[in-house]
């Protein structure tokens, strides 16, 4: 071998071994386990199969999942000083509600490479996008045949023409939404929410919904015992129950679309192996795997190659399905959320 | 000597209860009943008594609890009466008819509860098969599937007390009445039923008390319809981390507890002095 290859090789040599020095210098010692609180299901099983286990594989540090998200709790445990989660999930207006408040870490650039997410998702300081999902209704197929059920609110409203139980989110987020469509609110006008309305609105479906559901578990399993036969539920819960051959039909028009966010909490123990874990999940084919299982396609915008064409039309996001739902204004609901959920609560208990 | 023995021996005997009830049990509580007054006001009470909605989840909570006293006494009495009298053998599967499923968890009775009694249930399926309805009953996620469950729950709570005094009862006093003439039912209700009154009686107040911290089974089969004060608890404790709201509405439900428990005990006692 000439000289120079060798030195050229050597060379080489000395920069790896120096780099991975000087890395391993400036991390942080590694935990035996770091916590991600989640919401549980399909998407604890989607995280584990596509990130978790790719980021035990790379840095040997357990990730240990727990369900489900608490907003309050993450409050609580921030303000005590005493983090159990390296890593929260929240519903997206929470998570710009917990940033207001002062609770989150920021999202470190140099670690998180989300060069190709779009929008907002790319620039948010605080907040990792994680993936897109939608409150879609669902209904029997042994009650209306697959399409030829209620396509929107209004319809879902319409209890004469499409009789039977309910069921819906014991929470205001999406409600509101679907109730002004219900009563004849364009899609593009939804915002700011007339909630006055809304609630005028949410009375007349009350007595006729069922079952005001509190986990997503609880959504589908609804369905496939047939206590209701018509309800709401995030479109990956359907996936999972119709992939068991459960017969349901999912119904995209007006789906309230909103990205799943996840955080790292202020004070959390571990918080740079959090960022490592947040750059493993940022990577387009693993984005990929995650939404063939769980139906929730990731923001990495490169991932859509790798998505399989078959689990494609099941996806928020895919072409068909996109421009007939509306998106969630977060904003919204991080202004008016807390106050939202109260009165939500007296709402649901008034008789 | 002997009688300080005496005077020291039970005290030791319960120092390690007492310490643990005072710590585990009464500090907490102490703790939380101070945090409804943390500000030094009495604001998480006037929210709690200012709105109607609360004080409705209280009584509502108070109807439910007496509903399912009344139902599991009702139940109870007979069973306990099965228990105390029959022989050897028959006690013993009626134990096991009462124990196994106070055994098992409550979440698992609860849940099996929804096999029962959903829209697609095992009682609905036999109702609609036989024809002897044309839809399904609502037997779930309301009121009545929370009854249910809390009944089933709570049965041995009101079976032991009431066989615990039937056991007791001398027989000879039911047996001089009829020799004395008395026909089987003036026996019954003249000479066993006041006998066993204080074990009904204990047995309600426990039932009564316990159901009204209930928070499982209404979580589970009220389908969010039906609101107990233990749900509306656990909603500001976890959702809206509201911690004086919640301990003042603990405080509340505590009250209401001791309240009911004073008032039965005075009854109770005016009840055993009479005889």
């Amino acid at each position: 071998m000439p000289f120079r290859l060798w030195m050229a090789l050597v060379c080489f040599a000395i920069t790896v071994l120096l780099n991975a020095t000087v890395k391993a210098q400036n991390e942080p010692p590694k935990p035996a386990e770091i916590v991600v609180n989640g919401s549980g299901g399909a998407q604890e099983a989607g995280s584990k199969k596509a990130f978790f286990e790719e980021f035990e594989k790379r840095t040997g540090i357990k990730v240990v999942a727990t369900s489900p998200p608490n907003f309050a709790k993450l409050a609580a445990m921030v303000k005590a000083g005493s983090v159990e989660w390296t890593i929260a999930e929240l519903d997206i207006e929470e998570a710009i509600r917990a940033e207001q408040m002062g609770l989150l870490e920021p999202i470190d650039d140099k670690i998180v490479d989300r060069s190709r997410f779009p929008g907002e998702a790319r620039t948010r300081k605080y907040v990792f996008s994680r993936a897109v999902y939608s409150t879609v209704m669902g209904y029997r197929t042994d009650a209306w045949p697959a399409g030829r059920g209620p396509k929107d609110w209004k319809d879902f409203w319409d209890t004469a023409k499409f009789p039977g139980p309910r069921a819906m989110q014991n929470r205001p987020v999406d409600n509101l939404e679907f109730a002004l469509l219900a009563d004849g609110v364009a899609p593009d006008k939804l915002y700011p929410l007339d909630v006055e309305r809304a609630y005028r609105s949410l009375d007349k479906i009350k007595k006729h919904v069922a079952v005001w559901w509190k986990t997503g578990a609880q959504s589908a399993q609804l369905l496939i015992d047939k206590e209701v036969v018509l309800g709401t539920a995030w479109n990956g819960r359907y996936f999972a129950a119709i992939s068991k051959g459960a017969p349901i039909h999912v119904e995209w028009n007006q789906g309230s679309l909103k990205e799943s966010a996840f955080v790292i909490p202020k004070g959390a123990k571990d918080a740079y192996w959090g960022q490592r874990l947040f750059a493993v999940m940022t990577e387009a084919k693993l984005q990929a795997v995650y939404a063939n299982f769980a139906t929730y396609p990731g923001l990495n915008l490169d991932s859509i190659q790798f998505t399989d064409p078959k689990i494609a039309p099941q996806l928020p996001t895919h072409p068909a399905n996109l421009p007939r739902q509306f998106w969630q204004d977060a904003r919204w609901w991080a202004d008016n959320g807390a106050a939202m959920e109260e009165r939500w609560a007296k709402w649901v208990i008034a008789k | 000597m002997s009688a300080r023995r005496q005077g020291w021996g039970p005290l030791a005997a319960g120092a390690l209860p007492l310490a643990f009830l005072g710590v585990l049990f009464l500090y907490p509580v102490a703790r939380l009943l101070l945090l409804s007054v943390e500000d030094g006001s009495l604001r998480a009470f006037e929210r709690a008594a200012a709105d109607a909605l609360y004080l409705g989840v209280l009584l509502e909570t108070l109807k439910l609890s007496l509903i399912v006293a009344a139902i599991c006494l009702v139940l109870a009495y007979p069973a306990a009466y099965f228990l105390a009298t029959a022989s050897r053998g028959w006690a013993a599967l009626g134990f096991a008819c009462l124990l196994l499923p106070f055994w098992s968890s409550i979440l698992v009775r609860t849940y099996a509860w929804t096999i029962v009694l959903g829209r697609n249930g095992v009682v609905n399926r036999l109702l609609l098969e036989t024809g002897l309805i044309a839809e399904p009953l609502a037997l779930l996620n309301n009121e009545a599937g929370v009854v249910v469950g809390m009944v089933h729950v709570l049965l041995p709570y009101m079976v032991f007390p009431i066989y615990a005094v039937m056991l007791r009862i001398d027989r000879d006093l039911a047996a001089a009445a009829s020799g004395l003439g008395a026909s089987p039912w003036r026996v019954f209700t003249r000479i066993y039923f006041p006998l066993t009154l204080p074990g009904a009686f204990a047995g309600s107040v426990l039932v009564f008390v316990i159901a009204l911290g209930f928070f499982v089974t209404p979580a589970i089969l009220g389908g969010g319809r039906v609101v107990t004060i233990g749900l509306l608890i656990e909603d500001q404790v976890r959702r809206f981390l509201d911690w004086p709201f919640a301990a003042a509405l603990a405080a509340l439900l505590l009250a209401a507890a001791f309240l009911i428990q004073g008032t039965f005990q005075r009854v109770l006692r005016g009840e055993t002095r009479w005889h």
